[in-house]
């Protein structure tokens, strides 16, 4: 299978600690790949370097197997990102939101309002198009976010914890979305703090700690790595025990 | 891509009512004060006859032209008398501008003008122009002396100065302070630079963060954004020029063109300063904004806004400030049309303002062109 993303050796030195430290991984063309860690561990780091938001001071990144840079217009293109934070104009209505970030990529009027409808239709907007982001509650920001992301139907997509804050019905029509997106054979690298998220989207995982890689798998081989289960867990360990064995209970900033 | 982003930034903009605000309506706050606040000042107000004095000493006796000059400016049956002259000793002068009997006094010095003023103001300002202008001619007089004397047959020997009441009704105080505003009405147009600017920035917003991640080259955004934004900004001013006009009945003179001309591009080294301030201060948006009014307001006070006195001390003091003062350049353009028949200081004043135009908004453009970010 091809990758999508080949990351080697990316070191990222920000007032002398080291946010991401010798990382080297690839995403796999139409994979979901999730990226777990606590706060500060430096999965956003990661993505921002990836995208060339971020200077790094060391290491390799290809996308569809060209270096990415500020100015990889040709990749760019085929890159969608949904920010952790919602990331909209509050002075735009929903379909302008949409039709916005959209015309940033696709420049045919025709094709841009067909992409658009297909993405409001994907998260479920069709009743909100005329209304204001302050207009909209919590989880449909979420989507609204998830549209502006996605419309122009790219081929890899970054979904930097998406599901922050949205009550469980959003959250589960979040997850059908990236699931379709998949379907449609995006490739997805997703990050979240909720492992059960991660547990039932994602086909592979790396768990990052203070910059390094420290485990990666399929949710199955990482489940093995937990060897001392309490027993009274009948179903076995799940991610989420994984995680907190591997990078520790204290609470993080 | 590029009338994408002008159309939804145009969009944006207009949304922001703060910001329509300070474009469009505040300048209209500020001309209606102006108007209860100056016009009874006003009534009545001719160009007077400046009372001055010159140290009549061996120095004066030797320069012909400066001679000539200010017995011309200075002749009673002349429609254009601008300064009633008394030739007197150094101490005569003291005396005279302590007891407030002249606006100042000249003494050349090694050929060179130096002039005291008891206190600066509209007439040491026209003094001091009157005197500039005088040292120039004398100065290209000498030149042409030294290379082709034949030629000053051509020319006539001396300087001739005109300085007099360009405005169809009379000289008017309160224009200062007009043109103050128009200056400061183009710079607050960096506030919507800023504005545009700031949401394609990454370190700024979200939104800019997820423009910075699409296939947009920088320099079409900022130059669409920046468009829309000149648009809103002409629009305030073209509301300043009517309200005024029509409401106030100011008199911009006879170059109407020329200072709508200046005011365009004055709105356009506004807009530059915005997106200048937005792309190479490394800072929050509250601190842009406030580099901006601070940049704006001190410009318009160091340019007369608060007093023409503040304008003529800098221009005596320290001249390069002004210079460089996107206020000043523009107040002193429109100043320029109102007092001289000449346009050389008017276009002097429009050169330096392209010049600062251009080169705030090729840097930003350059330094935006590939940007990344330490830390976001």
């Amino acid at each position: 299978m091809k990758n999508t993303i080949s990351v080697k050796h990316l070191t990222k030195i920000y007032q002398k600690i080291k946010a991401v430290d010798n990382l080297s991984f690839d995403v796999r063309e139409g994979e979901i790949l999730g990226l777990l860690g606590p706060n500060g561990s430096g999965k956003s780091t990661t993505i921002n370097c990836i995208l060339s938001l971020l200077k790094y001071d060391k290491g390799e990144i290809k996308i569809f197997d060209q270096p990415m840079s500020p100015d990889a217009y040709e990749i760019k293109r085929q890159i969608g990102v949904v920010f952790q934070d919602v990331a909209v104009f509050e002075e735009l209505n929903v379909y302008d939101n949409i039709d916005f970030f959209c015309g940033l990529y696709i420049k045919d009027k025709a094709e841009r309002a067909k992409c658009v409808e297909d993405a409001i239709k994907l998260v479920g907007l069709q009743d909100f198009r005329k209304f204001y982001p302050k207009q909209l509650s919590g989880g449909l920001l979420r989507r609204l976010n998830i549209a502006c992301g996605i419309a122009h139907k790219p081929k890899l997509i970054f979904l930097d914890e998406p599901t922050v804050a949205v009550d469980p019905q959003s959250r589960n029509h979040i997850l059908e979305n990236i699931e379709t997106l998949r379907k449609r054979g995006a490739t997805v690298v997703y990050t979240t703090h909720y492992m059960e998220e991660a547990e039932q989207l994602c086909d592979r995982i790396i768990i990052i700690d203070k910059g390094k890689i420290i485990a990666s798998g399929t949710p199955t081989e990482l489940k093995k790595l937990v060897k001392n289960k309490p027993i009274k867990e009948v179903s076995g360990p799940t991610l989420n025990d994984v995680f907190l064995e591997l990078t520790g209970k204290d609470l993080r900033d | 891509m590029f009338w994408h982003n002008f159309k939804y930034t145009l969009k944006i903009i207009l949304r922001d009512y703060a910001l329509v605000f300070w474009t469009l309506a505040f300048p209209l706050i500020m001309a209606t004060l102006f108007n209860l606040a100056f016009s009874n000042i006003e009534n009545g107000e001719r160009l007077k006859v400046i009372d001055v004095a010159v140290i009549d000493d061996g120095e004066w006796q030797a320069n012909k032209p400066f001679q000539e000059a200010f017995r011309e400016l200075s002749r009673e049956d002349s429609p254009d008398r601008l300064f009633d002259t008394r030739y007197v000793s150094r101490e005569e002068a003291n005396q005279l501008l302590a007891d407030e009997d002249i606006a100042g006094f000249l003494q050349l010095k090694s050929g060179h003008p130096e002039l005291t003023v008891a206190e600066s103001g509209i007439n040491a300002t026209i003094l001091k122009s009157a005197i500039e202008e005088i040292a120039t001619q004398s100065q290209v007089i000498r030149e042409i002396a030294q290379k082709d004397p034949t030629k000053l047959a051509q020319l006539g020997t001396l300087p001739t100065v005109e300085i007099e009441d360009q405005s169809s009704e009379h000289l008017s105080y309160t224009m200062i302070e007009y043109y103050t505003l128009i200056a400061m009405t183009c710079l607050y147009g960096g506030m919507i630079g800023m504005a545009a600017i700031n949401q394609l920035l990454a370190n700024m917003s979200t939104s800019g963060r997820r423009i910075a991640v699409s296939p947009s080259p920088k320099w079409k955004l900022i130059i669409s954004g920046l468009l829309a934004s000149y648009l809103v900004q002409l629009v305030g001013l073209a509301l300043l020029f009517v309200y005024t006009i029509t409401i106030l009945h100011v008199d911009y003179g006879p170059h109407f063109g020329l200072v709508a001309t200046l005011s365009l591009l004055g709105s356009l080294a506004g807009l530059a300063i915005g997106v200048a301030v937005a792309s190479l201060v490394r800072s929050n948006a509250n601190a842009k904004v406030g580099i901006i009014i601070a940049v704006t307001m001190f410009g318009c006070f160091l340019a007369g806004m608060m007093g023409i006195t503040m304008k003529y001390i800098v221009d005596t003091n320290l001249p390069i400030l002004n210079r460089l003062n996107p206020a000043n350049l523009i107040t002193d353009g429109l100043y320029a049309l109102y007092y001289y028949p000449t346009f050389d200081r008017f276009w002097g004043d429009v050169s330096v303002l392209t010049g600062i135009t251009i080169v705030l908004i090729g840097f930003s453009i350059w330094s935006l062109r590939k940007e990344q970010y330490d830390n976001l």
